[in-house]
């Protein structure tokens, strides 16, 4: 009993096991807690806890089951355009909800959001624009023009200030004379010194005047111009809360890499290096972001296990208060905008600040802004209109009378006399003038800079604001003055235009009674009544301001006189039209006939014979011709063509005409037989010819024109000098040529007329080589059998018809034969080579040639006997008897495809087989097939090479 | 010779299509078609002022239209640039027919209806084959130096008014174009029964007859105001009387001899004006088109009094 009074019990008991029953409650599973939304749908699906209801229980179905999408003809609403559907519009209510995936909420507008925010934000923008069914542009990705350039958009305090005058560098407050500037910047330099060696609670800083005494005697005069303050980080006096000593602050409480140990006012703690990063990572914490998997719904986050030991980890007493503390906080945090946390500091009870706006202000969202090419507000228009109006008739300073120069300058009621006497002058500009001087003169580097103002335009100087706000003062003055006059001095006109100017009101309401209409008679009425200052410009200028303010401001009556018409006069004015005769214009008919075929089917259709039997001549063969009609066909409609800027008889043929048209139509026989098919096709080459007589005609050309009319089997030379391998015709000639230059310069008559024979032997000897070799020693041995008809066999010397020289020789032929006549001693500078060397470059060939046949020595001997028989390998071996014929063939393209090779050797294969022979030697004869339409394909690049020139 | 009888509103019809921009018979007058500037063309009953039936599958005005000699198929000119060739019965387009590179300002059927010819704003007369699918036009004429307003045509020839101030005949049995210049824009083109003359309302005000054998002058009607509207005209089915629109909402009804002005029928007293007529194959009715509406005018008191 003792021990029990002793005994302190905390917590209700549990209730006492009883023996039999085995404890029934087991704790539910981890695995088998559902979390439910508030409908009592599962929230989260799938293998992981992490995912998410998608449509009706992660199916596509509804309650209802499945049912496809039937068809719907949108013809009926297609004028309508389709409500763009905006992913939020396949979202689940609990998508939108605090922890979905689109999670709604307030958030502040881009123009007060601050910086890393803003970024953020137009990050996100951008990853959206990356989408790629989202970038609408044309090229693909990230908008490279938003990536350069950058909008500036400053923050709306930022703005509010500069439309107050502030600008950039600049320190707030009202302007201070050099004075006070002089003394703010010592004060502030003091204060920053404070600052830098005592912390916050520094010492209060004493009032130091020595500095002010040698500033004052420097200038007393300029205490108009003023300065904007400097720009400082001001001090904020934190109340002392705790009682701690004087700037100790004690063990903080926050751990030490947590964001508000940095943003707190105490300056000199720790410099936190991570203090972004760590506020992102706040960020994502705080706005659940949907992700999959991460932290489990039921289970607690896990500690900042790299955060280091502080003493917030410790707990103080016993209760354990942590968690309720945290959820506490979560649920205020629900409905705090991201970026921002609650205030904790107990609400002070703020007094109201009244503030008294000026009279003329005008509430303004400054966030609808109008777009700079939309038609202005009236009110603007018409503020700037005035303003404008002020300025392009110059007359500011003669809108002043002397009377409110004084108001203006601040001058006492003079009498009427000394002020008539003052020369007139324009206070402001003098003024203005030596103040802008005297700035000029003080400060270094002052630029005159325009003022935003309220209407965030800029205004040239601050000079014009200033002078046009003294008017308007002085106009309301005026008119409040004008308000107790008595009205109706002249009741006819309603309208006060020099209201604020009551004498040249009272000079205009005369001038408008008096209804005069001559210009003399204006100057001399209103000369009458002019003040004698008023100067001569003066005088025209407002006789002219009159005569316009009377047109402009007429009685109601005269302005709709002007505006509308009486019907009746409309009437009449029409019956005059009407009356007035149409000028009699003598119609003379026209009738032209020109011949017109219709189609057949249309004669058909309109069960007519077809005019002429069908045989008409068919003007518009080439409309005809075309499958479908294009658009572009009427780009050239009959206005267009040429004939309709002549004569009508060129259009379309005429009956008359075209009967002997048609006896002419055949033209002047034809330089060869020719069908007469061909006459009708070609006329324009025909003509051709005939129309550039004068151009000289390459032999080439010639051989084209001759053949032009000869059957395809007769224009095989043609197409030999065209297509043919120029290479050995041209060695050839260049040989000739180098032979005649190598005459000439020896002084040897040049002999052109050399026989085959002859040239032959001055031939290179060697034998032909690669694809040459192919080439030629077939034809050798067969020249005797087959004469000519090869196509693109090499052309004999006697057979040349055409040579082609390259440019370059020929002109270098040209200049040796230039330099051969001139003496050597009329040259000066280097020798030219008259020829390249022969003798080095025969040598050289000869060993080719010679490496060649040794090889192929050494091939037939390495060859066991079988192989000889194998002559498909070697084209200069070929004079088989099956083969000969296609061999021919093939060897009279000079130009074949190294296609057409391999083919040939696979032709070729089953043969060797039939023999056969081992995969050794079909492995060698692919090799060399290889070599060989390698070969075969250099000789084509050449060929290619120049049928370039050639064309050239 | 019978007196001429003056004639007298029978109905009018709001064709509420917007803007009638022309009216047409049928090939025996029993119906007509108002050609709507709301796309659509609407067939009636002439005499009760009954809606048939509407179609409408054009992209644009509607310029023109025509039914074909068995009455079952219409053919629609529009400014979209396509003629369709509707089924009558169905309301279905069954051809749309493209070539025009302008707006289709006039269609007309040959006699048999097998083949449609149209003209356009792009100088063209084209000829389409109705029988076959094709949609390529048979032939296509680009003699004209501006837009075609009316195509007409008969049993061997096609008649093409333009703008140009030309009456271009297609002669198919001889093969020849006649080109008759007139030298005023020519608006509108009606032939006479006989097809002997056809009548050219032009763009002076003026309602031309011409000769189609000599290419003469036959005749002048003047009274009626043109201004720059495309006003229609017509000739009654007696070969007597010339019909015109006005632009000061009325209509004139000319002698065909003497030229002198019959009746001027005054449509309506709000104004308007009328530029569209169709004069009845058979019977001395007219249509009128002004504005919204449609005019049934004859000389057939009864019906009047039947109406009344």
């Amino acid at each position: 009993m003792d021990e029990e009074e002793h005994l302190h019990r905390f917590g209700t008991p549990l209730p006492a096991l009883q023996k039999d029953v085995v404890p029934a409650k087991k704790p539910v599973a981890i695995e088998d807690q559902i979390v439910k939304d508030e409908n009592g749908k599962r929230r989260f699906h799938g293998a992981f806890t992490g995912g998410f209801s998608a449509g009706f229980w992660n199916t596509v179905g509804s309650l209802e089951g499945w049912t496809p999408q039937t068809f719907k003809s949108s013809r009926g609403e297609r004028a309508s355009s389709k409500a763009q559907l905006k992913p939020e519009d396949f979202m689940d209510q609990e998508d939108l909800g605090e922890f979905g995936i689109a999670p709604q909420g307030i958030r502040t507008r881009d123009e007060f959001a601050n910086e890393d925010e803003q970024k953020q934000r137009s990050d996100q923008r951008r990853r959206k624009l990356m989408q790629p069914e989202l970038g609408v542009g044309a090229i693909p990705g990230l908008p490279v023009l938003e990536q350069l350039l950058r909008p500036v958009r400053d923050k709306v305090a930022v703005r509010i200030l500069k439309s107050m005058g502030w600008k950039p560098g600049q320190g707030v407050g009202p302007r201070q004379t050099r004075k006070e500037k002089r003394q703010a910047t010592a004060r502030n330099s003091k204060e920053q010194y404070l600052m830098e060696h005592y912390g916050a609670e520094g010492l209060p800083s004493n009032k130091e005047n020595k500095g002010e005494e040698d500033s004052n005697n420097e200038d007393e005069d300029d205490e108009d111009i003023t300065f904007a303050p400097d720009d400082y980080e001001p001090i904020f006096y934190t109340p002392k809360e705790n009682r701690f000593g004087m700037s100790y602050s004690g063990l903080n409480r926050d751990p030490i890499l947590s964001k508000s140990s940095s943003s707190s006012a105490k300056p000199m703690q720790h410099i936190n290096l991570f203090g972004e990063m760590e506020a992102q990572a706040n960020k994502k914490q705080l706005s659940i972001r949907g992700q999959a998997f991460g932290v489990g719904a039921f289970e607690e986050e896990d500690e900042d296990i790299y955060a280091r030991d502080d003493m917030t980890r410790y707990d103080f007493s016993l209760a354990d208060k942590k968690p309720k503390q945290k959820k506490q906080q979560h649920v205020q945090q629900r409905h705090v905008i991201d970026g921002f946390s609650e205030d904790n500091s107990p609400a002070v009870l703020q007094r109201p600040y009244a503030i008294d706006l000026p009279r003329d202000f005008q509430p303004r969202n400054w966030l609808q802004r109008r777009s700079r090419f939309a038609p202005m507000d009236k009110e603007r228009a018409q503020k700037l209109e005035t303003a404008s109006e002020y300025k392009r008739s110059g007359l500011g300073r003669h809108d002043l009378n002397p009377d409110q120069r004084a108001q203006i300058l601040g001058e006492q009621q003079q009498e009427e006399k000394t002020a008539e006497e003052q020369p007139k002058r324009n206070p402001f500009k003098d003024h203005s003038k030596s103040l802008m001087e005297r700035i000029n003169a003080r400060t270094e580097g002052f630029t005159k800079g325009g003022v935003i103002t309220e209407n965030g335009e800029e205004q040239q100087t601050e000079l014009a604001k200033e002078v046009k706000e003294a008017n308007a003062a002085i106009q309301e003055r005026a008119a409040l003055k004008t308000k107790d006059l008595p009205s109706a001095m002249n009741s006819s006109s309603a309208f006060k235009p020099f209201i604020a100017d009551e004498a040249k009101q009272l000079r205009y309401e005369k001038f408008v009674s008096s209804k005069l209409t001559d210009d003399k008679e204006i100057t001399e009425f209103l000369a009458r009544m002019q003040p004698v200052t008023l100067s001569l410009w003066d005088r025209e200028m407002e006789k002219k301001e009159f005569i316009q303010a009377a047109k402009i401001y007429r009685p109601l009556v005269g302005l709709m006189n002007d505006r509308f018409v009486s019907e009746a006069n409309v009437q009449a004015e029409k019956v005059e039209q009407q009356e007035k005769p149409p000028e009699e214009r003598k119609i003379v008919m026209e009738r032209t006939k020109t011949m017109w075929k219709p189609t057949a089917l249309l004669c058909k259709r309109y069960n007519i014979a077809e005019p002429f039997g069908g045989a008409m001549l068919e003007p518009e063969k080439e409309l005809k011709a075309k499958a479908k009609i294009s658009v572009f066909d009427y780009l050239e409609t009959s206005v267009n063509t040429k004939a309709n800027f002549e004569t009508p008889s060129i259009f379309p043929k005429h009956i008359e005409k075209s009967i002997p048209e048609k006896v002419e139509t055949p033209p002047s026989p034809p330089p060869a037989p020719q069908p007469e098919a061909e006459i009708q096709d070609k006329p324009n080459t025909k003509e051709e010819p005939s129309k550039h007589t004068f151009v000289p005609k390459t032999p080439l050309e010639q051989a084209v024109d001759e053949s032009r009319n000869k059957p395809i089997s007769e224009k095989v030379d043609l197409f030999k000098s065209i297509f043919e391998d120029s290479d050995e015709e041209e060695t050839e000639l260049s040989e000739q040529d180098k032979l005649a230059i190598l005459q000439e310069s020896f002084g040897l008559p040049v002999t052109s007329t050399t026989s085959a024979a002859a040239q032959n032997v001055l031939r290179n000897t060697s034998p032909p080589r690669g694809i040459f070799a192919s080439l030629f020693s077939p034809k050798i041995k067969d020249a005797a059998k087959e004469p000519a008809p090869t196509k693109f066999g090499p052309i004999e010397g006697s057979k040349l018809k055409i040579a082609y020289k390259p440019r370059k020789e020929r002109l270098r032929n040209d200049r040796e034969l230039a330099m051969a006549e001139v003496a050597p001693e009329d040259i000066y500078g280097p020798k030219l080579p008259t020829a390249p060397p022969q003798k080095p470059a025969a040598p050289e060939i000869q060993a080719e040639a010679n490496i060649d046949d040794r090889l192929q020595q050494l091939w037939q001997q390495h060859a066991p006997k079988k192989r000889k028989a194998e002559k498909w390998v070697e084209k200069k071996c070929i004079s088989g008897s099956e083969d000969s014929d296609a061999s021919s063939s093939n060897e009279s393209s000079s130009s074949d495809s190294s296609d057409d090779n391999d083919k040939r050797s696979k032709l070729s294969k089953p043969k060797k087989s039939h023999k056969g022979s081992s995969s050794k030697k079909s492995k060698k004869s692919k090799l060399k097939s290889k070599k060989k339409s390698k070969k075969s394909e250099e000789s084509k690049h050449k060929a290619k090479k120049k049928k370039k020139k050639s064309k050239h | 010779m019978p007196e001429f009888e003056n004639f007298n509103v029978k109905t009018t019809i709001d064709c509420k299509q917007g803007a009638v921009r022309a009216v047409r018979y049928n090939v025996d007058g029993t119906y007509c078609l108002s050609c709507g500037s709301d796309k659509k063309i609407k067939l009636w009953n002439p005499a009760s002022g009954l809606l048939l039936k509407t179609y409408g599958g054009h992209a644009d005005e509607v310029t023109d239209a025509a039914g074909s000699c068995d009455s079952s198929y219409i053919v629609s000119a529009s400014l979209d640039k396509s003629i369709i060739y509707w089924d009558v019965s169905t309301g279905a387009p069954v051809r749309r027919l493209r070539s025009h590179a302008g707006g289709v300002r006039c269609v007309c059927f040959n006699e048999d209806s097998s083949i449609a010819i149209s003209g356009g704003r792009d100088n063209a007369v084209m000829c389409w084959d109705i029988r076959t699918r094709r949609l390529d036009p048979v032939q296509v004429m680009k003699e004209a130096r501006d837009c075609i307003t009316t195509v007409a045509t008969n049993e061997n020839r096609i008649y093409a008014a333009s703008l140009d101030g030309c009456v271009r005949t297609y002669d198919i049995r001889v093969g020849e174009l006649t080109c008759d210049k007139i030298g005023e824009p020519i608006t509108y083109l009606a032939q006479t029964r006989d097809e002997q003359c056809l009548v050219a309302g032009c763009q002076d005000s003026v309602v031309r007859l011409l000769d189609c054998e000599t290419g003469g002058l036959l005749s002048e009607y003047r009274g009626h105001r043109g201004d720059d509207y495309h006003i229609e005209c017509g000739i009654l089915s007696n070969d007597a009387q010339i019909v015109t629109g006005s632009s000061d909402g009325d209509a004139f009804v000319y002698d065909l001899l003497d030229g002198k002005v019959l009746q001027r029928i005054r449509i309506s007293d709000n104004g308007g004006v009328v530029h569209s007529l169709a004069t009845h194959p058979k019977r001395q009715e007219m249509l009128f088109a002004r504005r919204r509406d449609m005019y049934v005018f004859s000389t057939d008191l009864q019906i009047e009094e039947e109406q009344l």
